[in-house]
Parts: C-alpha cells; structure tokens; sequence
C-alpha cells in the first residue's frame, strides 16, 4: 500500500479459486483517486450501455456478451503497479477502447435483426474481418464498418480468458479441425453456434494469415450469403507483400473491394474523406515512431501492453477514420515526453531489455506487465507492434489518388501479424536481429503459438541466430485463445525456469511468480 | 441565504455519500465480487437458448 513503483507484492491480491482479486491496490493519495475517476467512468459507460433496453436484451442472446461483465478487471490486470504517467497512459487507450467497443456493441445491436432490427441502419453496415485492415473503408464516411468478431471473440478473451472455449468446442463438435489457430475456430464457432448478430448491406473478408483464417471465413461467409443474403467480397491480398511484382495486383483487389461496396450500399468513394484519414494514419505513425524511438534509450515509455494493445486497435481497426485516437495519439505523445524527460521508470528496477517476438498469447494479454513486475524485464516492443511505418500521400492530386489505392493496398498486405508471419524469411526472421540492435536488446522472449505453421517452421532458425549473436533466447509455447492447453501459470513457468536456471536470476517481486488464476476471468 | 446554505449542505452531504459508497466498492472490488457471481447465472442462461446449430 504505498505511493513508490514497486512497493506492493502484486502477486498478493490474488485468492485461491477466485474469478477476481481480493482488492485494488493503493498508489497513493493522487493516483489512486485517478483510478478511481477513471472506475468510475468506465462504470458510467457501462451504465449508459445498459440503460438501452436492445442492448439488455442482446446481454441475454449473445453468450460471449457475458464476458463484458469483468471490463474493470481488465483494465486493473493493465494497470498492475502503474503510477504516475505510466497509469494515465494506460487509462487514456483503455478509456478509448472501451468507448469504442461499447459504440460498437451498440451498433451492432441496433442493426441486428434478432435485437434492434433498424433495417435503414442496417443498409449503412458494412461488416469487415477482426483481423483486417479497415483501410479500404477510409474513402466512406458515411458507412458504418462493423466487425462482429471484435466483440464475440477478440475483446472477449481480453476480458475473459476462458471466453473463447465454449466456441473452439462447438467448432469442434461440428468436424473442424482442431490443429487450426483458435482464433479463427472461435470466430467460426460463434457462426456455427447461431450467436453472430445478423446485420449489413455487405461484408468484406481478408484472406488474412493462415489455414485457420481462411477455413473460418468460409463457414462464415456460408451463413452469411446463402443464409442471411448479405453478399460478401473476399479480399485476397497478396502474401508475399515486399515482392514488387504482387503490388498491382494488390491494387486491384482494392479497388475491386470498393466498386463491390459501392454497388451494394449505393455510396460513393469520397477522396475528401480518405485523404483526412490518411493524415491521421500518418500522424499515428509519427507518434508510434516517436515512441519506439524513446524505447530505444535506457528510459523507454511507452512499452509493453500499453504499446501492443493501443496499437493493434489504433492501426488496424481505426486505421485513421476515429478522430478520437488523433487526440489520444497526442496526449500519450505529451505524457511519455513528460516522463522521458523526468528519466521515468515503468518499475523499480530494469535489469532485461527485451524484444517480445511471435504471435503473443491473447489470453494472458497483461504478461508483458508481468515480466516487468516479476522479473525486470522491459518489453520494450512486440512484432504485432512492429508495423508499416511508411508515409501515405495526403494531397487530393490524380497521381496521388492513384498511389492512394496502392497505400491502401500497402497497408492491407502489412496488417498486423499478417506482415510478419508472412512475406518471406526477412521480414520475420532477419528484422528481428536488426531490432535487437537498434533497440540495444540483451533477450529475445518468442512466443511459440503452438497452432501457428507460419511461425512453427522457423523454430531451428530463431534458435541457430540467436546462439550466432550469443543474445539469451526463451522459448513461450502458448495456444492463443485456448488457456487449457497452456494456462497462464504454464506460461509463467517458461519463464520462470529460464530465468532461474539460465539466468541464475531470483525475481524482484516473488509473490508473483505462482499465481493462482486458473479460475480467473 | 438560510436556503442556499441549506441546498449546498445537503449537496455536500450526497457527494460525501457517493464518494463514501463508490471508492468502497472501488476499492474492496466489490464490483467485480457481484459480476462474478452473476456469470454463473448467465452461463446458465444462455445454455438454456435454442440455436440452428450447423456449419
């Protein structure tokens, strides 16, 4: 219970067999009555979003609506330990994502024939992949771009880790293949399951990164178009996205996706409307750059899920078109300068710095907190925060709304993940090491997704460099969505034993090495 | 001016109560204690709901 970073043994506010923690912790006088205010407006938020009777009687249709009852938990697992600038970053993107999924949540409600059957709304809908870039919609302001499977089964495994289970199972049931990425067995599960909400004038898929995306996206565009009539264009960006020879055709695919959007929605792309969202994209990449490059100093600021989860949202699902997160990009641009300049630390003590590498474990999202706090080591960054950095064209010119189309083809090729588990030896294994460097790294922590064959194939390569640049390598098996093949203890333990044996290393806080959270949302 | 300082008394009081109750349930995590026990129910509820179930 004290106001110093580092002062309380996290690993005490856990209980045996408990959903939740025994209390929230005290940061002092000062940062605790901001966590406070910021409790008290997600709980606003929520009262808001319950206050409308669709969205009450969505809360008893939908399964994984159930998850949203631990959105505080959430944000406390985010914010374990943090003070001072550090929590108010963190607050400053949970408070806009949590806004952002409660509008969406509504949203789709609203337009959903079981709940709000707001046919008008509902001919405004454009339904996109969770795992797609948005940006073949930032030329259409006055549609709504809605994706069904943020809320069913990305948000929820953030909120619940046991979320997805129930839907890998039914998926299951129904013959699928159980060595595909639980990711997108779930999404197909919430199909096959009756639990999608039924709404849009069209949908959009991407063919985004694997054997399990693409066997998901065909069950769900089955029920999509031949059951519910809402027509659907797959997407098919090119894989081997450095290659010159693909980016025509990339460009097609792109402007084919927006002829087919404007066929069925009766909208017309609007130049104004995408160039604006281009200089916000651009102006997210400025800020992310600016991060990155305090990260490469002894006094990183903004790291760890502060950087993944803010990231993820903000390139990929917003990908310019919220004005909201220009502001929230240049509030978290003015609290990490403050803190960089003060020689601020996230904890007590440094000792690793480390680049997280891989597909990260989704159920256990607040791990990057946890080797912090347990052991000192700074995830200064993670490969699905590793994205394009290039400069978009944001003058309204013809040869620059040419090139638009291949910026947009640009960035659908390098969504998140997609960028590095695909396009070829270099952008995954070579950049890694490259990253090591600029980042005066002394670890690697690579997630091993044990249901990813994109990332499995390279294991023997990783540990081949790693062993030629002498950097001190461990391996984190994890199954994405699915905490009963490796629970979050299983994940812990990895590094646990590393560090202990390897490393010859105790913890700085040990009350947070064995945990019991099994139970825990 | 017996009324306006009545008024601001009985404000002052309804602030200090809501902050009293709020920062308890905030801070004993009494919020997350309730949902907890309400998911069961849920669960429960949602089992209970016919589906077209089919690929």
């Amino acid at each position: 219970m004290a106001k110093q970073i580092g002062a309380d043994r996290l690993g005490d506010f856990y209980k045996e067999g408990s959903r939740v923690r025994k209390r929230r912790e005290w940061r002092g006088l000062r940062d605790t009555l901001y966590d406070y205010s910021r409790w008290l407006w997600i709980m606003m938020t929520l009262a808001k979003f319950v206050a409308k009777p669709r969205n009450v009687k969505a809360m008893f249709r939908y399964r994984w609506m159930a998850n949203y009852l631990a959105v505080p938990m959430m944000v406390d697992r985010h914010t374990q330990g943090l003070r001072g600038e550090y929590l108010r970053i963190c607050h400053t993107e949970q408070d806009l994502v949590i806004k952002d999924v409660a509008n969406l949540l509504d949203a789709l409600f609203r337009g959903d024939r079981r709940i709000g059957n707001d046919k008008k709304f509902s001919d405004q809908v454009v339904l996109v992949d969770e795992n797609e870039m948005t940006a073949v919609m930032m030329g259409f302001p006055n549609l709504k771009v809605l994706s069904r499977e943020t809320p069913s089964t990305y948000v929820s495994v953030l909120l619940n880790q046991r979320a997805a289970c129930h839907y890998i199972d039914v998926a299951q049931q129904f013959g699928l293949a159980g060595d595909v990425c639980p990711m997108p067995e779930a999404e197909a599960g919430v199909s096959i399951d009756d639990d999608a909400p039924i709404l849009g004038a069209c949908a959009i898929q991407c063919n985004t990164t694997c054997d399990g995306s693409l066997l998901g996206n065909g069950v769900i565009s089955q029920r999509l178009e031949h059951e519910n009539g809402i027509p659907v264009f797959q997407l098919a960006a090119p894989l081997r996205h450095r290659e010159d020879d693909v980016q025509d055709y990339a460009a097609q695919e792109i402007r084919n996706a927006i002829a087919f959007v404007e066929k069925h929605t009766g909208h017309k792309w609007d130049w104004d409307a995408y160039f604006e969202c281009a200089k916000r994209v651009n102006y997210a990449t400025k800020c992310r750059m600016e991060w990155l490059e305090m990260n490469r100093t002894p006094y990183p600021q903004v790291f760890g899920s502060n950087l993944a989860l803010y990231t993820e949202t903000n390139y990929m699902a917003i990908c310019g078109r919220i004005a909201a997160f220009e502001k929230a990009d240049a509030k978290i641009t003015k609290l990490a300068r403050q803190a960089y300049d003060k020689k601020m630390m996230m904890a007590k003590e440094y000792r690793h710095r480390a680049i997280v590498w891989g597909v990260q474990s989704h159920f256990y999202m607040d791990f990057l907190l946890w080797l912090l706090n347990c052991w000192g080591i700074v995830p200064l960054t993670d490969m699905l925060s590793m994205v394009s950095t290039k400069e978009l064209v944001t003058e309204d010119t013809p040869e620059n709304r040419e090139q638009a189309i291949y910026d947009m083809a640009w960035l659908t090729e390098n969504m998140i993940m997609r960028n590095r588990t695909h396009g070829g030896y270099k952008v995954l294994l070579d950049e890694l090491w490259e990253f090591v460097e600029m980042f005066n790294a002394d670890m690697v922590i690579l997630w091993e997704h044990m249901s990813c064959k994109a990332l499995d194939g390279m294991h023997g390569l990783f540990e081949e460099k790693a062993r030629e640049k002498g950097i001190p390598l461990v391996w984190v098996s994890h199954d994405l969505f699915d905490p009963r093949i490796i629970s979050r203890q299983g994940v812990r333990d990895q590094i646990n034993s590393f560090m202990r044996t390897v490393m010859q290393e105790e913890p700085i806080d040990p009350s947070l090495e064995i945990l019991p959270d099994d139970m825990s949302w | 001016m017996a009324t306006f300082l009545l008024v601001l008394k009985i404000i002052a009081i309804v602030i200090v109560v809501f902050f009293a109750l709020t920062f308890t349930v905030y801070i004993f995590n009494l919020d997350m204690k309730l949902t907890a026990a309400i998911e069961p129910i849920l669960l429960k509820h949602y089992d209970k709901i016919d589906r077209d179930q089919h690929l």
